[in-house]
């Protein structure tokens, strides 16, 4: 399994190159300062879930289901998990989020994007799913801007995927 | 044993031991070093942009000639740039941050000048550290059709768009944009940005780019149901916002306020939801010849960023398609930035998720050149 999920991360990270990239905001009034601000998360997009097409369990791994709208490198590849910046960098206090369906108890979870911040581009595991990606006027569902802009150091490093809660039906 | 003296002295001579009576060649001269100049300006030239994404604070543009395969040279653009052309062709203006200490440090945010005959930097302006940080487009940054004003769109995440003047090298004021974001320039003073009603705010400005007047458009997109890119193709009179299902939304910018027209498809009834535009740089425009030229993808819902497989051709009139032209993406990766020359036997250029530099015949969609390695992450393509 472990081979399979490598051999669709780099087809991903292949497709990832190509495209836009990196992670962020959103518009004004609908900004979300992370975990802090969940209860204000609009929580019924349970239709608009998506599942990978070949899920993973591999943090590490593109195709990890939690990824489902993420654009950038993913952090458990910088140092960092899928819940936690690497060390020596920020979190950003503004996200992006998406709704992705777990495959593992088949709900679906609202999915806020951090992106961690202050030193150079990760480089690594370049992760790009825009499962119900927005352009940049709907910025709380975009996944193209640098969340790491309000941060003091506004550098980009990577991106983490941190479950709000159930997304209600 | 008969000796072949012929041979050995063939065999001599074939390993470089030449006889005494052989001329030695003269030395090589001196050499002077220089600095290679642009040269002439062709048609067939193009900006590339490279957003240099694993290592971000690098990004460049590369001036590479279509006709002779070559580098020309290249412009530094910092970190994030929004990048543009103005509108005589002579200066690239590029809108960026850069850290004091590399990669971390106080944030500075500049709008540098680099004149398009020497490739150096001419001059700059400081701006607030709040430029829009965003995937590569023409509309982060954007000359007035005079060439009088930059706009500059700001994001905090509050949206705004800073006016400067490139002649006097200074800001002249920001204007609140009301969530909208973007900035669509037409005109000698007028800028619109995009908003989630599917709507365009404009705004009129003065003659000392202050904000005189502003309106807003009807409605012509639905950002639930089918959302338009961000990153319009440029029409002779206006802007065409493409959306994920392949609805063309062209919007007619001459008149007092931007007016859309009945949008017309890319695909038909059997393609939708199958056949999708897509990538990064999702249309280009031969102007004189009214033909629009997209990168296709067979996609789902999502796939809004996936490269195109195919360009497909259209005429601008009729709203029909007059080619199709599959591409080798094995080869060269799925096409996620596409351009036209204006010249009357144009080149068609393609940046590919492989970092290629794909050089088309725009009027037969023949390959005649394919740049390996053209950067890291090409994803936008500017000409005058």
């Amino acid at each position: 399994m472990k081979i399979l999920d490598r051999v669709f991360e780099n087809g991903a990270r292949s497709l990832a190159k190509r495209t836009s990239r990196r992670s962020l905001l959103a518009s004004l009034g609908q900004v979300l300062t992370g975990v802090a601000l969940m209860p204000l998360l609009p929580i019924d997009r349970t239709a608009r879930a998506q599942e990978p097409a070949r899920p993973s369990a591999d943090e590490q791994s593109c195709q990890y289901w939690k990824y489902c709208a993420i654009d950038g490198f993913l952090c458990a590849c910088c140092g960092g998990t899928s819940t936690s910046c690497p060390p020596g960098t920020q979190s950003s206090p503004i996200t992006w989020i998406g709704t992705c369906h777990n495959p593992g108890d088949g709900r679906d979870y609202i999915i806020s994007y951090n992106d961690c911040c202050g030193k150079v581009s990760c480089g690594d595991c370049f992760c790009d799913r825009n499962e119900g990606e927005k352009p940049m006027y709907r910025l709380s569902r975009n996944n193209d801007v640098n969340w790491c802009m309000a941060n003091s150091e506004s550098n980009y490093h990577c991106s983490v995927s941190v479950i709000l809660g159930v997304a209600q039906e | 044993m008969k000796t072949n003296w012929r041979g050995v002295i063939l065999l001599t001579l074939a390993a470089g031991a030449s006889p005494a009576w052989a001329a030695t060649p003269p030395p090589l001269p001196a050499e002077h070093l220089t600095i290679a100049t642009v040269g002439p300006k062709s048609p067939h030239w193009i900006y590339v942009v490279d957003y240099a994404y694993d290592n971000e604070i690098d990004s460049r543009v590369w001036l590479f000639d279509g006709d002779t395969h070559r580098r020309i040279g290249q412009i530094d653009t910092g970190f994030i740039p929004g990048i543009n052309i103005s509108p005589d062709g002579r200066t690239t203006a590029v809108a960026t941050t850069y850290f004091a200490r590399g990669g971390h440090g106080t944030r500075t945010d500049v709008v540098e000048f680099n004149d398009n005959n020497t490739l150096s930097k001419t001059g700059e302006v400081v701006i607030p550290p709040k430029h829009a940080q965003t995937l590569a487009m023409l509309f982060t940054i954007g000359y007035s059709a005079d060439g009088k004003f930059v706009y500059v769109p700001y994001l905090t995440p509050a949206a705004s768009f800073g006016v400067l003047d490139p002649a006097k090298k200074k800001v002249l004021g920001e204007i609140d944009t009301a969530g909208c974001t973007l900035v669509f320039p037409w005109g000698p003073n007028q800028v619109s940005s995009i908003c989630e009603s599917g709507r365009l705010l404009t705004v009129t400005l003065d003659a000392q780019g202050h904000e005189a007047s502003r309106t807003t458009s009807a409605a012509f997109f639905s950002p639930d149901e089918d959302p338009v890119f961000a990153q319009a193709v440029p029409l002779k009179d206006g802007y065409a916002y493409l959306s994920f299902l392949g609805q063309v939304h062209e919007v007619d910018f001459t008149q007092p306020k931007p007016v859309p027209r009945a949008p017309w498809s890319l695909v038909s009834g059997a393609e939708k939801g199958v056949w999708r535009p897509g990538g990064v740089q999702i249309g280009a425009v031969h102007r004189a010849k009214n033909q629009l030229f997209v990168p296709m993808h067979k996609g789902g819902d999502g796939s809004h960023k996936d490269g195109g497989s195919e360009i497909w051709v259209f005429d601008l009139k009729s709203h029909q398609r007059t080619a199709r032209w599959p591409l080798d993406i094995r080869a060269s990766g799925a096409v996620v930035a596409v351009q036209v020359s204006q010249d009357p036997t144009p080149l068609l250029f393609l940046a590919t998720e492989k970092s290629h530099l794909l050089i088309l015949d725009a009027q037969t969609g023949k390959l005649q050149h394919d740049e390996h390695h053209l950067g890291q992450t090409p994803q936008l393509l500017l000409n005058p």
